[in-house]
Order: structure tokens, then sequence, then C-alpha cells
């Protein structure tokens, strides 16, 4: 089969799994909204929070209200995207240790790629819709704003995906790796949350390479307000060099899967 | 066949044993300590970064009454005391689920008394893990904490604090009674401590209006009022402040009784 | 044409070895000694296109770890395989298309949806074209009387009426070679004789080459026609259906609950049968190619006070070791 078919058929694939995971989150209507305004009030609840801390320190960094803001905007909007159409990027250690990778692979599908769409997060409906609608509300509504927020939330949910996955493929090699990602994950998320400009030194190195939560933390001044050019092209190609790494790695430790021990163990 | 004269002394040792056994099923849960600190460390490292930016990483200054050095430590004790509650409203919930509860209330030892014991135990050991783990942090950071008596202070506020906490989490594991979904009312019960309790903000650092409005709900008196003692000695305001604090589990008291109550009649009715 | 064939496969884990207290961990981490378990002891097997095999063994004896290296999960240690004229473990992605997989304790349908759903998804995930799925679809469903529940959420379903909507499912994509496990766990005897059917008939039609796993020796019985017994990792045996049930399953287990006062020593005797257990549940083996069930207990009648008694199949891992201890008694 030709490339553009084998894509092609990839394509219809993933959107009926993103099919069947709505209409699945819809069965129950009423936890899906109930857990989907959970998060959405929690993330009110935060810029309540820095409501009050601007009202104390009006610019901390250059950074002002309207800025958090839209790091927040721009963190729960591209993590909401990424746990509703790919859900299963946080979990990749749990499946991994407990052999859930067998399904995957009896079928003639993209591993990675089929465990990704096999789920959908119906917290993070709250946080896309919070997402948009912060920045509908207080965000640059031209064109040339509403695609710049656009990019700023592909890159965003990308970044989160890549990372999930590579520290998820950890337990492909190390036991026991769960909770150790799920440390990471919070980590990860916190760290997208609160503006870039109060780290220093060292840290501040590492959100921009190690743990590169920086790249969404700085969104708000590098993408939005002051269009750094630089800083995009890092930022976009930070996001796809880390999917390819991601995508890569997992393909490594398959192989590692399937030549068996304490895994295959488990029958 | 209960000895009117000796009950008291029963149910005290009752309460010790059941203390020493939580104490020591906790010591089992090490990686839970493990992640638990290491979550701690990590989010007053970011808090230590974010207050250092606001106040221009000047130590002299004072704002409302704090500096740079009393806001951290201040997060130190209010982050401290916030997870050293265990995860009260899910055990009661679970407990109501599958029928455990049932065992509890046939056992000849309060209910609420019983998850009371539990509860000081576990939250004790886990506020001094905390205590140890966040002064690791914030030692290096602004200097070590010479608060005087103000340990006192956060002793003192510290054992009410813990138990208004336990009372409001007893209040929403109540419902489990009659709900079968407790974790939203819990989520709105923990963000209304992150925010009105004092916990991400001093209250004194919050405008007029909304520090009257805290004034008159209990969540300050379980983490401000120890936090702010500590880094802010106060002899008088302490003894008013315990004062507000037995005010608020007497009250609070009198609503878990009620609701057990109502709770239990509605389990017999029905059959559990 | 043979749709599966293995020449001395093999598959050995290294398991790390651990000796007990605190001063075994540290060995442990300093110079970690390795144990070599062998799963699958080279291992020779021949599946004609069309056959029925029932793949049997008590846990633990490698039957999982030879399914996933035939269906390419997992990778041999040595030996080579054939599946479909395909090597498993090389072209995984080629074999999957034309084989299907049905577990009985995992659910490939979709928990809160109609079946329906689930079979749009599979139609996707092997790229059926959509009038060919349509079709086929349609043809499953009146062959497996699906109609009334196709659009009920599955958790809405009977055991039984998912487990069909499940093996329909496998089917759909017409595979040459469907891997079975246990998929009449759970089931009552009405809704196993159904789905035998069901699976026997697409077996004929079809041509489709079945390899089950069962601890039912039901499933055995009808639905396939030969078994290949593995224990310990190695072949024990494989022989038609028929051999293995005159040779071994012509046994029947009789217990005695017996009868208080009556001494366990005093049991007598019965020709044909053996106590395999003497106390106050006792358990005679009994030879139905020496006796009968019928002289059996017109000999116990009267000779024995009992309270109760029970006659039954032998369970197939008691069949199996019976075969193991037949084999020793063979060889010696």
């Amino acid at each position: 089969m030709s490339m553009g078919g084998k894509a092609l058929a990839n394509i219809r694939f993933v959107w009926t799994c993103w099919k069947l995971n709505l209409a699945s989150a819809m069965e129950y209507r009423l936890s899906f909204l109930l857990l989907a305004g959970m998060m959405f009030v929690n993330n009110t609840i935060w810029l309540f929070f820095w409501g009050l801390f601007f009202n104390r320190f009006p610019i901390v960094q250059g950074w002002e209200l309207h800025d958090v803001m839209m790091l927040w905007a721009v963190s729960t909007g591209g993590f909401g995207w990424a746990a509703m159409l790919f859900g299963n990027f946080s979990r990749i250690a749990g499946i991994v240790a407990t052999g859930q990778l067998d399904v995957q692979l009896s079928q003639p599908r993209p591993v990675l790629l089929s465990v990704l769409v096999s789920r959908c997060s119906v917290t993070a409906a709250g946080d896309l819709l919070f997402g948009v609608a912060v920045y509908l509300m207080v965000g640059d509504t031209s064109l040339r704003g509403l695609l710049l927020f656009g990019l700023a939330l592909l890159i965003s949910g990308a970044l989160f995906i890549a990372v999930m996955v590579l520290a998820g493929c950890s337990a492909f090699w190390i036991g026991h790796a769960e909770g150790m990602t799920q440390q990471l994950f919070q980590s990860f998320i916190a760290l997208t949350t609160y503006p870039s400009d109060i780290f220093r030194g060292v840290v501040r190195l590492a959100l921009f390479s190690l743990v590169p939560a920086g790249f969404i933390s700085y969104m708000p001044i590098g993408l939005l307000r002051d269009f750094d050019p630089l800083f995009a092209a890092g930022a976009v190609g930070m996001a796809c060099g880390l999917t390819v790494a991601a995508a890569l790695l997992f393909r490594q430790g398959l192989r590692r899967y399937a030549s068996g021990n304490a895994i295959a163990m488990r029958s | 066949m209960i000895e009117e004269s000796g009950s008291r002394w029963a149910a005290g040792r009752k309460a010790a044993a059941v203390g020493r056994i939580a104490f020591r099923h906790q010591l089992a849960y090490k990686t839970d300590f493990a992640m638990r600190g290491f979550f701690l460390l990590f989010i007053l490292f970011v808090f230590i970064q974010l207050w250092s930016a606001a106040y221009g990483g000047d130590y002299e200054l004072v704002i409302s009454g704090f500096t740079l050095k009393q806001i951290v430590w201040y997060l130190v004790f209010t982050e401290a005391l916030t997870m050293a509650a265990p995860p009260l409203c899910s055990r009661i919930e679970e407990e109501v689920k599958n029928g455990d509860v049932a065992i509890r209330l046939i056992r000849p030892q309060s209910y609420v008394g019983y998850h009371f014991s539990v509860f000081a135990s576990e939250a004790l050991t886990r506020f001094a893990v905390h205590l140890l783990v966040g002064s690791a942090i914030a030692w290096p950071f602004v200097g070590p904490p010479a608060f005087g008596i103000g340990w006192l202070g956060l002793l003192a506020l510290s054992v009410g604090a813990l138990t208004v906490t336990f009372l409001l989490l007893m209040l929403v594991g109540l419902c489990a009674f009659w709900v079968e979904e407790t974790s939203g009312l819990y989520f709105v019960l923990q963000k209304l401590q992150f925010t009105i309790g004092g916990m991400l903000l001093p209250i004194d650092l919050m405008p007029e209006w909304l520090q009257r409005i805290c004034a008159w709900l209990p969540f300050q008196a379980a983490l401000y009022y120890p936090a702010k003692m500590a880094v802010h000695f106060d002899a008088a305001l302490l003894g008013r402040q315990l004062a507000i604090q037995i005010g608020w589990i007497v009250l609070l008291a009198l609503a878990v009784s009620q609701m057990y109550r109502r709770g239990v009649t509605k389990l017999h009715v029905n059959g559990g | 044409m043979l749709a599966l064939q293995t020449r001395k496969l093999g598959k050995s884990f290294r398991v790390k070895r651990k000796a007990a207290g605190l001063s075994g961990s540290f060995r442990a981490l300093w110079k970690p000694t390795w144990e070599t378990k062998e799963a699958v002891r080279g291992i020779d097997l021949d599946v004609r296109q069309g056959e029925t095999v029932a793949f049997l063994g008590p846990n633990g004896a490698g039957k999982s770890t030879t399914i996933k290296m035939l269906t390419g999960i997992l990778h041999p240690s040595y030996g080579e395989a054939e599946v479909l004229g395909l090597t498993p473990w090389k072209e995984r992605e080629r074999l999957a298309f034309r084989i299907g997989t049905v577990f009985g304790q995992k659910s490939q349908l979709w928990y809160h949806l109609p079946p329906i759903d689930t079979f749009e998804l599979i139609g996707r995930i092997y790229e059926l074209k959509r009038s060919d799925y349509g079709h086929r679809r349609d043809d499953l469903i009146e062959r497996f009387e699906l109609g009334p529940y196709l659009h009920t959420p599955v958790r809405k379903l009977s055991l039984g009426e998912r487990m069909r909507c499940e093996i329909a499912a496998s089917f759909l994509h017409r595979p040459q070679l469907l891997f079975m496990d246990e998929p009449t766990i759970g089931l009552d005897a009405v809704v196993k004789q159904r789905i035998r059917e069901l699976i026997r008939e697409r077996n004929r039609e079809e041509g489709t080459t079945v390899f089950l796993t069962s601890h039912d020796a039901g499933d055995v019985e009808s639905l396939c026609s030969r078994a290949v017994v593995i224990h310990h990792g190695g072949v024990l045996i494989d022989e038609p259906v028929e051999r293995m049930k005159r040779e071994v399953l012509s046994r029947k287990l009789v217990t005695l609950k017996l009868a208080e006062g009556f001494d366990a020593a005093t049991l007598p005797d019965i020709e044909g049968a053996c106590w395999e257990s003497r106390g106050g549940n006792c358990r005679l083996a009994v030879d139905l190619k020496l006796t009968t069930i019928e002289r059996v207990l017109g000999q116990l009648l009267g000779r024995v006070g009992f309270t109760d008694v029970n006659v039954e199949d032998p369970p197939l891992e008691e069949i199996i070791k019976h075969i193991y201890g037949m084999r020793e008694g063979a060889e010696r």
C-alpha cells in the first residue's frame, strides 16, 4: 500500500476513534458536564488568586495580570485539546507496565497512535473551554491574534503530549515508573501555569531545555504580546523535535517490550 | 455492658490504641510520603521564585506587615498544614459504598471519634514531616526561621486548625450517606481553603472587602491563624484566635453530630 | 496448505534472583544474579488451513507465551515459525491484517456504546472498504442474530449477548486464522452451545483456522478436531480429539461424603476404579473402559455409608496431570 494510502487509512481510523470517544463521553451527560464544569471552576479560582496577587503587585518581572490570564488560556487550552484527542498521553507508563499494549500490537495500526487515541479525557473538555473562553474575553480577537492563539494552542498541546510520552517510555526499561511519571506530569503542568520570568539562572535554562515548560510559559510574552520570531521558531522546533523523539523512543521501547522479560511473564 | 464510671477512660485508651495502629500503618506508605515530599519541595520552590520576584529580591521590604522571609515561611506552614490532612472524604465514601460503615457502627466506639483518632495521628505525623521537608527548602533561600515564640503560637493553633479541618472534611464526607459522589463537594471545599483560607496568599494581602468576608468563615481558622501566628507572634491575638477556633469547633461539631445522627437513621431505614 | 508451522520454537526469560531479607536486597543491587526461566522449550507444531485446534495446558505451561510469539507480540529466543506464510515477529503488521483474536476476559467492544459502533471502528482498523464492510457486517449480524440489540449499549447486554457480538466482531475482517482465549468463560450451557455452533459454522463456510485455548472440556469436545496439550513449555500430546477422548476422557470422578461413624479405612476395593483420597470426603476415580457408573454405584450401595454423592468429569487440569502420569508410565 502506498504511503498516501496508509496515511489516509490512519486518518480515517483516528477520526473514527475520536467519534467513538466523544459518543462514549456523551453517554453520561450529567457527569460529563459536572466533571468538565469542575475543571472550569478550578481554573477560574486560580485566576481569582492571580487577580488578588496582581492587585497587590501590579507588575512582576514585566508580567501583568493580563499576561497571566493569557498564560492560563494557552496552557489549559493546549492541555485540553491534547487530552481530549490523545487522552492516553499521560498513562503510557501504566499501560506499558500492565502489558496492555498487547491489544494494539495484534492490530495493523501504528501502536503509539492507536494507544494515544483510544481515550478521551472528559475533564479536559473543561480545560479547553476555559482556555478558549478566557482568550475570547480578554485576548486579542483580531485575525492575527486568533491565529497566534491557535498556534500557541498547537505548540503547547504538542509539547504536553511529547514530554509525557517521552517520560512514560521509561516504563519500558524501569519497573514501577508510574509514580515517578505521575509526579513529573503534575510538576510539568504546574510549571506551565507560572510566569517563566520568575525563574532565573540554571533553573531558567532547564525550563527551556530539559523540562521544556518554559516554551509554554513564555508564550504570552514571546508569541502573543511582542511576537518574537526567534522564540516562535524555537518553540515550533522544540515541539516538532520532541514529538519525533517521542515516536522514536516509543518504537525502541516496543522492541524491548517484544523481546520479553518481566513484562511478558505477566500473562 | 457499659460501665458508666470507666467509660471515659476506656474511650481514651481506645482512641490511643487506634492512633498507634494508624501511625504504624502510615510508615508502610513510604512511597506516598516520598511523592508528597517531592511535590512539597517543588511547589515551595516555585512559590519562593514567585514571591522573590514580587518583592524584587528586597529582603527589607515590608508589605502589609510581611517581609519576603515571613511570606515564604508562612507558605511553608500553610502548605504543611494543607497537605497534612489525609483523604478523609474519600475514605468515608468508600466505607459507605462497600458497606464497611456497618462494621464501624457496631463497634463500641463512636464513629466520628474513631475517624478522629485515625485522622489526628496521621495528620500530626504528616504535618511534622512536611515541616521538616518545607524547612529544607525555605532555609537555603530565605534563612532560618527566627520566630522565637512564634513556634509556640504555631503549635498551639495547629491542633485547633487541624480539628477544624477534620470537622469540615467530616461534614463533606458524611454527605456520602445521601449522595454517591462527594468528590465534587470536597473539590469546592479545597478551593475555598486555597483562596479564602489563606493558603496561597496571606489574608492581610487581600483587599479589604474580602478580608471582612474571610473573617466570618471557618477556613481562615484552619490555615491562616497558625501560619500567621508563627511568623508574627502576638500574645493578645493568640488568645482571641484560640477562642475563635474553639467557637468554630463547637459549632461544627454540633453540625457534624446532627448530620451523623440523621445519616445513621437513614442507613438504618434503608438497610445501608 | 499450512496455516501455521513452528520448528523448535522456544522462549526463555532472564529473571533477577533475589535472596530473602535486607542483605539479599543489597546483594541483588550490587551483583544481581540472573536466572533463566524456560517458558517454551522448542516446540514443533503443524496446523493445516481450516483445522480447529485446542491448545490446552495448566496455567503457567507456556500457552500465552506461545500465542504471543505466533501473533508477533513476542520475539522468540530461538526457533522458527511461519504463520500464514509470514514470520510473525518480523512482519507483525502484515500478519495482523489476516489474523484475529478473541479474549474471553478482555473485551474489544466499547463498553458505553452499542456494538455497531465498535464494528465501524474495526472496519477502520482493518481498512475494510465501505461497501464490503457493509455487506459483511449485515451478513454476520444475521448469522449471529444480533439484530435486536445492535443499537443497545454493550454495558446493558448480558454476557452471552456480549460474547456473540465479540465473536462476530472478530470475524468482520475475514481473518484466515483466529486465536481464541477462553471464549465461553462464564457463560451458561445453552449459550455455550450456541456460540460453539456459530464458530463451527464460520469454520466450515469460510475455512477459518481456529486456535482455541480453553479450560472447558466441552469447548474442546464440540469445537476442536485436534488437541495439543502443552506442559512445562513442551508439547505433551498432539493428536485428534477423538483419540484423546478415548484415552483420557473416559474417566469419571465419584465423590462421596462419608456418613458419621463410617470408617474410611474400611472402604472396599471397587472393580475398575481406584480410591484417590480417603477421608471425610473421598474420591473414586472410575475408568469407564473397565466398568460403568451403574456398576460402581451398585457396588457402593450397602457397603459404604454416605450422605452425599457426586459424579462428574475430571477437570481439565487433572486430565493433563493424568496424561503426564500416563506418559511417564508409558516411558517406563
